[in-house]
């Protein structure tokens, strides 16, 4: 394995990682009311249906959390704080992304630490200097031991 | 090898333990259950028209332990868990307050609800719009909310109530069996 391999995959990951958490951190652009409403159901899980978001689902209680939103922002509450209020009643579950998006660097970090370790197994593989690499060595070998065997039976 | 030999018992610890926590703890757990952020806290403000016309505000709760019984009509635990809280609400008919809160249902389902299974005579909000549930952090019915004399809710039932859970969490508000 060449030496500069691993050190440029682990940088290569690195950037990949970066780039992720530019993508994830990215502020939204300011938004009108009716944008910023839309945009904070579609974060927000709907609460009597499976894996869907609550501007997506049309059950009594999206539609409840929708009218809710509108609300609130009407009345001035920043999007931030309406999340927080809905993460106070439901808890974390009803956010369909997680609270912290360096949750999202966890699979780049194992696999980095795969990586890592798979470089040391093979360092570990590579036979030592001083051990016969080739045939030609090993038949060397080969021949000392029956001579020094023979030599004994000589003897 | 020899590098690596070393350390190798490492492996143990480093992989299977990991693992193994995870599938113990996390493939044990129940996805629906959902922990109860509001225990602890005390209950949101709600109001709205009772199913007689009168209007409701939980600010009427103060000073006296309360169940908020999140319930519907076509909700079959809610059939079962019925006798248990008449049963509760006469037992402790003066000291605690029983409210149902009536989610996604008519007003006439749920006076025939009342007229097969009985009727505690206890105020039931009508939540035709959602909002008393969202405001509660509710998921589907039916669900008990167990709130102490000081408006703090100590305990949040998902599903039926049982006569073990209401032994056991009737005493965190209060009210001793």
């Amino acid at each position: 394995m060449r030496r500069w391999a691993l050190p440029a995959a682990a940088l290569a990951l690195v950037a990949l990682a970066v780039a992720v958490l530019l993508v994830v951190l990215q502020p939204a652009p300011a938004a009108t009311r009716q944008e910023q409403a839309r945009a904070l159901a579609a974060e927000l899980r709907c609460p009597d249906c499976e894996s869907l978001s609550v501007a997506e689902s049309r059950t009594a209680a999206a539609a409840a959390i929708r009218a809710e939103i509108e609300e609130q922002l009407a009345a001035g509450r920043s999007p931030a704080d309406i999340r927080d209020t809905f993460v106070a009643r439901y808890g974390e579950w009803i956010l369909l992304q997680p609270m912290s998006p360096l949750i999202w660097l966890v699979p780049i970090v194992a696999l980095l630490a795969g990586v890592a370790v798979f470089g040391w197994w093979l360092r570990g593989r590579r036979p030592s200097p001083s051990a016969p690499t080739d045939a030609r060595d090993i038949a060397a070998v080969e021949r000392q031991r029956i001579r020094d065997e023979a030599d004994l039976l000589d003897g | 090898m020899s590098r690596l030999g070393r350390w190798r018992w490492l492996l143990v610890p480093v992989l299977v333990l990991p693992i193994s926590w995870l599938l113990f703890t996390g493939l044990g757990r129940d996805p629906r259950t959902i922990p109860s952020p509001l225990i602890g806290k005390p209950l949101p403000s709600i109001s709205g028209t009772t199913l007689d016309g009168a209007q409701w505000d939980s600010a009427s709760l103060a000073g006296k332990p309360a169940l908020i019984n999140v319930w519907a009509s076509w909700c079959a635990p809610c059939v079962t868990e019925h006798p248990l809280l008449l049963d509760v609400a006469r037992r402790d008919a003066g000291r605690l307050q029983v409210v149902g809160v009536l989610y996604q249902d008519t007003a006439d389902s749920a006076a025939a609800f009342k007229a097969r299974h009985g009727d505690g005579g206890w105020p039931d909000v009508d939540d035709a719009s959602g909002r008393v549930a969202v405001s509660l952090g509710v998921t589907g019915p039916p669900e008990t909310f167990f709130v102490d004399a000081a408006g703090i809710v100590r305990y949040h039932q998902v599903g039926p109530l049982t006569a073990e859970v209401l032994a056991q969490q009737l005493p965190l508000i209060g009210i001793a069996p």
